[in-house]
């Protein structure tokens, strides 16, 4: 729907007045009554093609480890870290192994049969229903304590102009999927975009005043009546606009550096923008969920800052004896986890507002993937890499659970902001409750 | 001033004084004389010592009382009991009231800021100003390329054909058999789709394979059904459409697997494939799109300001824009931003560039004095467009910085500033008046050229102008409101009474009445008599199915004789039949009060109290007629409903559908009425046939017309234009055999040419 959802559809659901409307707009955290408790706060980051599990998993288990060649970014923060092998996603039915994977990964519930022919196994469509960040968001928006002016944002870095099964990872419920910003500016837009526009019209305002002078002076005394009416109107919105002060955005307008494109191989500016616009974000509170998806499931980014030149995907399919090939999919992931310690490091050092410690004590970032490995396209083992604070798991640890249901993790999240549902997805994988031994 | 219709009215009732007492009694005047002029002047104007006009909004008993215990100031308690009531009525009556104010100073032309139709348009033609416009031709329906593959590949293109209409049901055939293949072909139609009214459209597309729709924006779609997900074929989104305007359309329909390309296809049986592309219009009912609205050329892209306005003042039966809101400051305020956002992300396109600071200067005068509907004096160049570009820190933000001022400037927001007409003004007011919008190139031009000087060369710009789209939406939308036909958005029937009287049906009956009525304006006479005269009727499939008569159920519109006999134009029109009636039973009163209002333009007061029509099933001897005579019997009920009546009865053979009947409740229809003219001369008629006949010829119903065109096209009332005005214009009208497009510019043109007294006569 172009006439959707807008800024003044979100003021009607606040029920701000309609004379408040004009320039609070854009001002987020302005009349909400939700800074009193922990603000527990989840990410989910999403890289394609699988993990290579020789340089991925540890040896060892329990709270005593060493992190391999692709995890040795995240050293730093081991004791916020909690790895989760063995997890199996189990939702069959139509789809290939990618679209299943990424269409089934947060929803945790089969694809509708449709018209989109994967490499192998049927055809098919969008997942029947929503994604547990969606689940959470809707969980938090309903309760005005928790409530945010966005409620979650949905980011990407070069996700491919194209919707269909293997671009969309988010869904806002059956058949319904949420397209992420992959571009910083479009993104940018949408946290500050008011607040730009209030300065740029606060610096036309005086043209404006001289203009409506000069006019005034030439019409005649009847005609001035509603000409002034104008005036004065124009006056008391300068008034308010000049009362209303910048500091609602709990912090400076990040300013954007110009020139970044949506190309391959600007892949790593876009990702530390976008990760500082999400920083930005939570620490303006506009919203406490927030998804980060690299390319797409079957994504092809060709990393070629890291000297390699093949596309991702096409890599991924090589055979564990090609041990060049392997030894660049080791690169790759390491390059992603290097984001997530990226999007670690700027959570650790930014505090709280209104509350002690950092983000990333009350942050959960989830990093995720479709397959567990690219070249066997096995949906054991998918790599849930968890770190930071925020849902009260005994983070330092590296679990191995021997093939449970990801619904059950999905379930886990869920009870991690106390929203304590029963089932999630396809039912039948729910029966046994949340993953055992997780706090 | 919003109350100015009813208060003539009001007025013209309560002329004569009642208050003139007897010979020992002195009268209202006299009394004023004698106490109260010494301090509040000749007719309450006020006078040196007491400046204050005496003016004002108590009623005549509050006033009398407010005499009685305070005035005369130096004197309380010597004008009171039945002196005050007399002094009291007199002065309300003479100079004090509203009505009197208003009587005692005749209306001007007034200031008005834009209306929200007219910000919208406005600001649409403003950006498309920079775009290259294409013409609506005579070519309908929809360009159909025809693929032999699953995408939509030139070298693969096999058909390329006009389709009327999208709405096809392949099965599992080819649709060009030979040619291309049953099991994997892809279509795209493309063209444009005309809006005839402003609204939320929904457009709908049902298919059971891979579609995607875009309107009026060719990079992202409308509807995005590539990925067919489970059993849904009915896809559907809603967007904001401006009447009179083309818009560019593209379909894609892709009968095959997406994703990985499928090598098995052949080897299995073809599955079946339909598509169909409908829309539904503002409150009417789902429809297949028809051809009459599509053209295979594309348009160019609108810009179309989707901020919500307050409504503007409606109270006068026409929307002005005098009246200014905080509600609507901010609208205004959030509309530039949104046209500046727009803007912004198309500067390649309207600019031609992004970065390169003469072109965007140039961008920015040319769009300000655009809006601005006249050439820029070299101090306002400076102040518009210099001055912006030197503060601002990149010329991007300049753009923005122009297009806000300029947006918010009184210059675009509000008309008539100067006491004109200067050629630019005839202009400005030509182009609002037919299009609601500002002026195109051409006008300028005559106006930059002196060319729009004469009588003879602003008309022939009016004509030129009254065969553009967006005029021939105004006019039609005209024919509504004179048909009293504006502001029904929904027609349900009692459906046990009616069965088949479905959303679809009224739908089509409203295109039935448009076709009739658009047939008569744009047919080389043009002749206003014909609507009430002619008596075929436009029926479809639908239609002809649902009025028994014999069509195919998927036949187009067409002339069709529909009890032609017993039919008189828009007044047996089933449309109008049906909007005027009840669930069940017809209703005379309704029929009356819209031939006594719109078509005879008599001022009916509203009825004391609200009726509730006395129900068919506690009367069941007696005919519709027959309990409406009862009902109104009581003669404080007769004032109007003489008048009302006897106009609603001849329309009694036509029932709540508008089917014709001879009978009700088995009892013959008696549709005998009558009326008395306003000279006093009274007529009877048998059926309508009559009535239409009477009414075709009465200079009444011409007047009534008349004045209410003007109201529409110019927004102003026609008695500021001079006393004579509405006389002229009803004498042009008659001389050219009742012309209604001539009159349309007749009236534009006068409008159009008026000077203006920026101060009110005193």
């Amino acid at each position: 729907m172009p006439i959707s959802a807008t800024r003044r559809e979100f003021i009607r659901t606040l029920g701000l007045s309609a004379a408040s409307v004009p320039f609070v707009l854009n001002l987020p955290s302005l009349g909400f009554a939700n800074q009193n408790s922990r603000k527990q706060r989840l990410v989910v980051m999403f890289s394609p093609n699988g993990i290579t599990p020789s340089t991925f998993w540890p040896t060892e288990e329990g709270d005593t480890f060493t992190l391999k060649e692709s995890l040795k970014p995240l050293e730093k923060y081991q004791d916020r870290t909690l790895l989760l092998r063995g997890i199996s996603d189990r939702i069959r039915g139509d789809g290939d192994g990618h679209m299943r994977g990424i269409g089934c990964l947060l929803t945790g519930i089969e694809l509708f049969p449709g018209n989109i022919q994967g490499g192998s196994d049927t055809p098919a469509g969008w997942a029947k229903g929503l994604s547990i960040d969606q689940e959470i968001k809707g969980f938090l928006q309903k309760d005005a304590a928790t409530r945010t002016r966005f409620g979650s944002l949905e980011f990407g870095v070069m996700v491919p102009d194209r919707a269909d099964t293997w671009t969309r990872m988010v869904y806002a419920g059956a058949n319904k999927p949420i397209a992420p910003i992959d571009d910083p500016y479009q993104m940018f837009a949408k946290l500050y975009g008011g607040t730009k526009d209030r300065e740029v019209y606060k610096s036309v305002l005086d043209d404006l005043n001289e203009d409506l002078k000069k006019v005034g002076s030439t019409v005649s005394t009847e005609d001035k009546r509603l000409l002034d009416e104008h005036t004065n109107f124009v006056r008391e919105m300068e008034v308010e606009l000049r009362a209303a002060k910048n500091d609602i955005v709990g912090h400076a307008v990040p300013e954007l550096e110009p020139g970044v494109k949506r190309e391959n191989d600007q892949i790593p500016r876009i990702s530390k923008t976008q990760i500082d616009l999400m920083v930005n974000s939570f620490a303006a509170d506009f919203s406490r969920i927030a998804t980060l998806q690299y390319t797409n499931s079957v994504g092809q980014a060709k990393m070629r800052w890291l000297g390699i030149d093949e596309g991702h995907h096409e890599l991924s399919h090589e055979p564990d004896k090609n041990e060049k090939a392997q030894e660049k999919l080791t690169k790759i992931n390491k390059w992603f986890c290097e984001q997530l310690a990226y999007l670690t490091k700027r959570l650790a050092e930014t505090p709280e507002p209104g509350g002690g410690g950092s983000l990333l004590d009350n942050t959960l970032i989830v990093w995720t993937n479709e397959l567990g490995q690219g070249n066997s396209h096995t949906m054991d083992n998918i790599p849930f890499v968890l770190v930071g604070n925020g849902l009260d798991f005994k983070m330092g640890r590296s679990l191995n659970y021997k093939k449970l249901s990801h619904n059950r993790l999905l379930m886990s999240l869920a009870h991690g902001f106390g929203h304590r549902i029963t089932s999630f997805g396809n039912p039948n994988h729910c029966d046994a409750g949340v993953l055992p031994n997780m706090t | 001033m919003p109350l100015f219709a009813t208060l003539i009215v009001i007025v013209s009732v309560a002329l004569p004084c009642p208050y003139v007492g007897g010979a020992d009694k002195l009268s209202g005047e006299q009394i004023y004389q004698k106490q109260c002029v010494r301090c509040h002047g000749v007719d309450g104007a006020g006078t040196k010592e007491y400046a204050e006009p005496l003016v004002g909004d108590r009623s005549v008993a509050q006033l009398s009382k407010y005499i009685a215990k305070t005035m005369p100031e130096d004197k309380p308690g010597t004008c009171i009991g039945d002196d005050a009531d007399t002094v009291a009525a007199y002065i309300h009556e003479s100079f004090y009231s509203q009505a009197a104010r208003e009587r005692n100073t005749p209306p001007r032309i007034d200031l008005a800021r834009l209306t929200v139709r007219q910000y919208r348009n406005t600001v649409t033609d403003l950006v498309g100003s920079f775009r290259t416009q294409t013409k609506w031709d005579e070519a309908r329906g929809l360009r159909g390329e025809y693929f032999n593959t699953r995408n939509f590949r030139n070298d693969k293109r096999i058909l390329d054909r006009t389709d009327d209409e999208v709405r096809f049901d392949f099965g599992t055939a080819s649709p060009e058999k030979g040619k291309i293949e049953p099991h994997e072909f892809a279509i795209r139609w493309s063209g444009s789709v005309l809006a005839p009214e402003t609204g939320v459209y929904d457009f709908v597309v049902r298919s059971d394979q891979s579609v995607r729709l875009w309107v009026n924006d060719n990079t992202k779609p409308l509807v995005d059904a590539y990925v067919k997900s489970g059993l849904d074929t009915e896809f559907r989104a809603s967007i904001l459409l401006l009447a009179g305007r083309a818009y560019p359309l593209r379909l894609e329909f892709s009968k095959a697997l997406q994703g990985v390309a499928d090598k098995d296809a052949k080897n299995r049986p073809p599955a079946p494939a339909m598509i169909s592309l409908e829309w539904k219009r503002p409150h009417q009912a789902t429809e297949v799109i028809p051809a009459q609205n599509l053209s295979p050329t594309n348009a160019a892209e609108s810009f179309i300001v989707t901020t919500a306005f307050p409504p503007d003042d409606r109270s006068l039966g026409w929307e002005r824009g005098t009246t200014i809101s905080k509600a609507w400051e901010q609208s205004t305020t959030d509309a530039a931003f949104e046209s500046a956002a727009y803007i912004a992300t198309k500067l390649p396109e309207l600019a031609g560039t992004t970065d390169q600071l003469p072109k965007l200067k140039e961008f920015a005068r040319k769009f300000t004095e655009r809006a601005f509907r006249r050439p820029l004096k070299p101090d306002e160049i400076r102040f518009f467009v210099d001055r912006q570009f030197e503060t601002a820190k990149d010329p991007a933000l300049a753009v923005k910085r122009v297009v806000l001022l300029v947006l918010k400037s009184p210059r675009f927001l509000f008309r008539e500033l100067g006491d004109g007409p200067d050629p630019h003004e005839v202009a400005s007011r030509l182009s609002y008046e037919l299009w609601d919008s500002l002026p195109d190139q051409e006008l300028l031009t005559a106006a930059a050229n002196g060319k729009l000087k004469t009588r003879e060369q602003i008309t022939r710009h009016a004509e030129r102008m009254l065969n553009d789209l967006r005029a021939k939406a105004k006019l039609r939308e005209f024919t509504h409101k004179w048909l009293g036909i504006d502001q029904v958005t929904e027609i349900s029937k009692n459906t046990e009474r009616y069965p088949g009287f479905t959303p679809e049906v009224v739908t089509d009956l409203r295109t039935s009445l448009d076709l009739f009525v658009q047939q008569i304006v744009w047919s080389p006479t043009s002749d206003f008599r014909q609507l009430l005269l002619a008596n075929e009727t436009y029926l479809n499939g639908r239609l002809a199915s649902f009025y028994g008569e014999d069509l195919a159920f998927d036949a187009p519109f067409q002339k069709w004789d529909l009890d032609a006999e017993n039919r008189a134009g828009v007044l047996t029109h089933p449309f109008m039949m049906a909007a005027f009636s009840y669930t069940t039973e017809t209703s005379p009163i309704h029929r009356g009060v819209f031939l006594a209002r719109r078509v005879l333009g008599l001022v009916l007061r509203p009825p004391q109290e609200a009726f509730v029509p006395f129900p068919a099933d506690l009367h069941p001897t007696l005919t519709t007629r027959e309990r409406v005579a009862m009902q109104t019997k009581p003669t404080n009920c007769q004032t109007c409903h003489s008048i009302i009546n006897p106009l609603g009865f001849t329309l009694e053979h036509f029932d709540a559908v508008g089917r014709y009947r001879e009978n009700e409740n088995s009892k013959p229809v008696d549709s005998l009425g009558g009326y008395l003219t306003r000279t006093g001369d009274p007529v009877n008629f048998g059926n309508v046939k009559e009535l239409a006949t009477f009414l075709a010829n009465s200079n009444e119903v011409h007047a009534a017309f008349t004045e209410q065109l003007f109201h529409h096209f110019v927004q102003q009332p026609v008695r500021a234009y001079g006393p004579m005005q509405r006389a002229e214009l009803l004498e042009t009208f008659t001389k050219s055999q009742f012309n209604i497009r001539k009159l349309v510019v007749e009236t534009c043109v006068v409008a159009a040419m008026k000077k203006r007294d920026p101060n009110p006569p005193k």
